[in-house]
């Protein structure tokens, strides 16, 4: 009965949620119909690309390769070595954790770095 | 050897301070266009460079301009030569100094420029023109600096020195050849597109150059009582002449083709420097005065005897460099960008930014310049 | 009670969390990060499409700006109201200022009064991108001629080197400059060259350039070059069109119906 009773708050929710964002998504979806209808990549937003203590060494450098083979390559993709694919973007760290809107910020005053990325990029401070 | 430098009686001390002064107005100058950007300086979209490029390419003329020295001295055996020749190579130093501030200065992100080393461009003539001027710099300071070394300590010069002082010579012509380059190869800009632009520099550089070499053996003479001869400051004028003349001959020849050819784009531009275009005539008079003036500096160079008279050879050789100065730098670079390609006339400027910022870069210049030279002199005179 | 309904809370929410994980794994438009879909998973062919643009500048109205505007803010491209510091990407101008070389004399009324859209013409054979000593700007494998701000050392080489003035360098701040920002696209700063990118950010998402997009005329054709069956190269075999300069043999990508 208890058992039951947890599966219906928490499985209840879940399926109205999952019905509303599949009701919804005809709409969110709505482009402009490109003349060739690219064929669009899984993005795997539920995990971070690579392990924290390594993002946190090497974030700058994970950017840095990602900015340049996708602008001056053209290569968007990034596949990870457990197969989950991202966009080389900063969005899709941002994606994540700017709902934290201190997280670059926190560290960089703590180590006395001041990366130019806001002197173009939209800072998570400065998102509505 | 440095520390010959730093002995010298009021006057030099004088001169020393009153140099950092400008310096230091020139750096706040600088301050004030890193903070709020090139915006405080006259130039725009339409004409994007301006004073910091024109002082560029005049200055690449008088640092290629030490070959001029170099080459009766080491080539030619031409004793007279002797003490003029580390007052070439310092000047040259100095000059490839102040063309890289200036560079630096006109840059929108100097904080980026190692960029140009760490993604080597071949096919971009910026990338040889940094190569060649740093080389040019190491290699002028080194063989001046060896050679006045060994003869400090009255030994021949080590032997390695002289094929650097021998590269040094073509190393001076790349300079001037791969500067004139970087105009020259542009599409639609009319006054720069022209094969004679190279050679016109180079002609330009041993004129203005040189004249500014004996200029400054003249003042060190005032000032020290250091006499680099008289003999050579005559050889030296005799270069000038010529160099002058083909100089003032191929400013004729881009006349004669832009105008005979009567082609609207070849002309407009010359339209614009020396006769106003569309009721626009800021440089009229400049171009005008810096043409008279040279050719009157040519005309007393010519006559018989005036390059004897120190005063008449400060005269003209003073003459030399400011035409040129105005010919090859301010008109030479503004005209490029005047008509615009919309075939819109924009007129330019300097705002006192950007000439606080060039006059800190010459005082800096002249103080590298100072240094070296009082350590020449005092090694030279045996003090 | 009150234990119960906190359990009972925290249960529901990790319910609402389980279905959008469910639903974002299913749907990728409705995972957190809003961040665009590539439009391709693989790395470009270089030189398989080569994107140009047809301008009809007969279907252009004189008192007409969309375009202009359009770009301009979804490109965040700043606006100082002077033109020593002006930054533009698109612009209208008249027949002699964005075809100097070609004819002048005895021109219809009609085309000496029509204006002319300018822009970046993504030149086969960029002087600019010869000229710039970092490859800051280069040509992309789709024929666009980009700009990579994270290399730009802001020279102005590139701007010497346009012969169609297309280039545009931020002599100030662009933040200042920027009245109604977009938050699609990053601005810029101080110190670097910008200009036209051919919408390559709204090419990514499968959406045709902005300028194209917005015009209520359809004056614009956006398409590959390299395609014989793209509208653009149908409509550039039954019209007569032009390119800007073409006596540099820089091989812009822009043409023009006149």
């Amino acid at each position: 009965m208890r058992i039951n009773k947890t599966i219906l708050t928490i499985g209840l929710p879940a399926l109205l949620m999952f019905a509303l964002l599949a009701f919804f998504r005809q709409s969110g979806n709505a482009v402009e119909s490109p003349k060739a209808p690219p064929a669009p990549v899984t993005v795997d937003s539920t995990r971070c690309i690579a392990q924290t203590e390594y993002m946190r060494a090497n974030h700058m450098k994970v950017l840095h390769e990602w900015r340049n083979s996708s602008v001056r390559e053209g290569n968007r993709v990034y596949t990870s070595p457990n197969g989950s694919r991202f966009q080389k973007s900063l969005n899709t760290c941002l994606g994540c954790h700017s709902t934290n809107r201190l997280f670059c910020f926190n560290c960089h005053m703590y180590a006395n770095v001041r990366p130019k990325c806001w002197n173009c990029h939209l800072s998570p401070m400065e998102t509505p | 050897m440095i520390e010959k430098a730093l002995k010298g009686n009021r006057n030099y001390w004088a001169w020393i301070a009153s140099l950092l002064a400008v310096i230091a107005v020139g750096i706040t100058a600088y301050n004030r266009q890193h903070w709020f950007g090139l915006t405080v300086t006259g130039m725009g979209r339409d004409v994007s460079w301006g004073f910091y490029i024109a002082q560029f390419t005049f200055l690449v003329g008088v640092a290629a301009s030490a070959v001029m020295v170099v080459i009766p001295y080491y080539l030619h055996n031409r004793k007279e030569f002797s003490k003029t020749v580390i007052i070439g190579e310092f000047m040259a130093v100095a000059a490839t100094l102040m063309c890289l501030l200036f560079i630096l200065a006109d840059m929108g992100r100097p904080d980026r420029v190692l960029n140009v080393l760490l993604y080597p461009s071949p096919h971009s003539m910026v990338f040889w023109d940094v190569m060649v001027l740093n080389g040019y710099f190491v290699i002028n300071l080194v063989s001046g600096w060896t050679v006045l070394g060994a003869e400090r300590r009255g030994v021949p010069p080590p032997s390695w020195v002289k094929p650097v002082i021998y590269l040094s010579i073509p190393w001076a012509v790349s300079i001037h050849t791969v500067t004139a380059f970087l105009y020259a190869g542009l599409p639609g800009r009319h006054l720069w597109l022209t094969a004679v632009l190279a050679p016109r520099f180079l002609a330009s550089a041993f004129a203005a150059g040189t004249s500014l070499l004996i200029l400054v053996t003249l003042v060190i003479k005032q000032c020290t009582g250091f006499d680099t001869g008289k003999e050579a400051r005559e050889k030296l004028a005799v270069i000038v002449t010529y160099a002058g003349i083909v100089n003032f001959f191929m400013i004729g020849t881009e006349f004669f083709t832009a105008f005979y050819s009567h082609v609207p784009s070849h002309m407009h531009s010359l339209q614009y420097l020396f006769f106003g275009l569309e009721g626009h005539y800021t440089l009229v008079p400049f171009m005008w005065f810096s043409l008279l003036l040279g050719l009157g500096s040519l005309v007393v160079l010519l006559l018989p005897g005036r390059k004897s008279s120190p005063k008449w050879l400060a005269a003209a050789c003073t003459g030399l460099v400011v035409s040129i100065w105005i010919d090859k730098g301010v008109g030479l670079i503004l005209g490029g960008f005047v008509p615009s390609p919309l075939e819109e006339i924009v007129d330019y400027q300097p705002t006192l930014t950007e000439i606080g910022v060039t006059l800190g870069i010459w005082a800096i210049g002249l103080l590298v310049l100072t240094l070296l030279l009082k350590v020449a002199v005092s090694v030279k005179s045996q003090e | 009670m009150n234990k119960e309904r906190r359990e009972f809370i925290r249960k529901t929410g990790l319910g609402v969390l389980a279905g959008i994980c469910a639903s974002s794994a299913f749907m990728p438009a409705f995972s957190l990060e809003e961040t665009v879909l590539p439009a391709w998973d693989e790395k470009p062919v270089p030189g398989k499409i080569r994107w140009g643009m047809l301008i009809d500048t007969r279907k252009c109205l004189n008192e007409c700006s969309e375009c202009v505007a359009k770009c301009h803010f979804v490109h965040n491209v700043p606006d100082f109201g002077n033109r020593k510091d002006e930054v533009k990407w698109i612009w209208k101008s008249s027949y002699e200022h964005v075809f100097p070389t070609s004819t002048q004399q005895f021109r219809t009324s009609d085309v000496l009064q029509r204006s002319f859209l300018a822009l970046c013409n993504h030149c086969a054979e960029a002087p600019c991108t010869r000229a710039c000593p970092t490859e800051a700007t280069f040509r992309r494998w789709d024929g666009i001629v980009s700009m990579d701000y994270h290399r730009c050392i802001g020279c102005r080489f590139c701007m010497a080197a346009c012969p169609y003035g297309s280039r545009s360098f931020n002599w100030r701040d662009p933040r200042e400059g920027i009245k109604l920002a977009s938050v699609d696209y990053p601005t810029r700063e101080q110190g670097v060259v910008e200009k036209c990118n051919f919408c390559s950010d709204r090419l990514v998402r499968g959406l045709i350039p902005a300028c194209a997009e917005s015009c209520p005329q359809k004056a614009l054709t956006f398409g590959d070059l390299n395609d014989p069956k793209s509208d653009i190269r149908v409509l550039l075999e039954s019209n007569n069109t032009m390119q800007r300069k073409p006596e540099l043999g820089t091989k812009p990508s822009v043409f023009y119906i006149i």
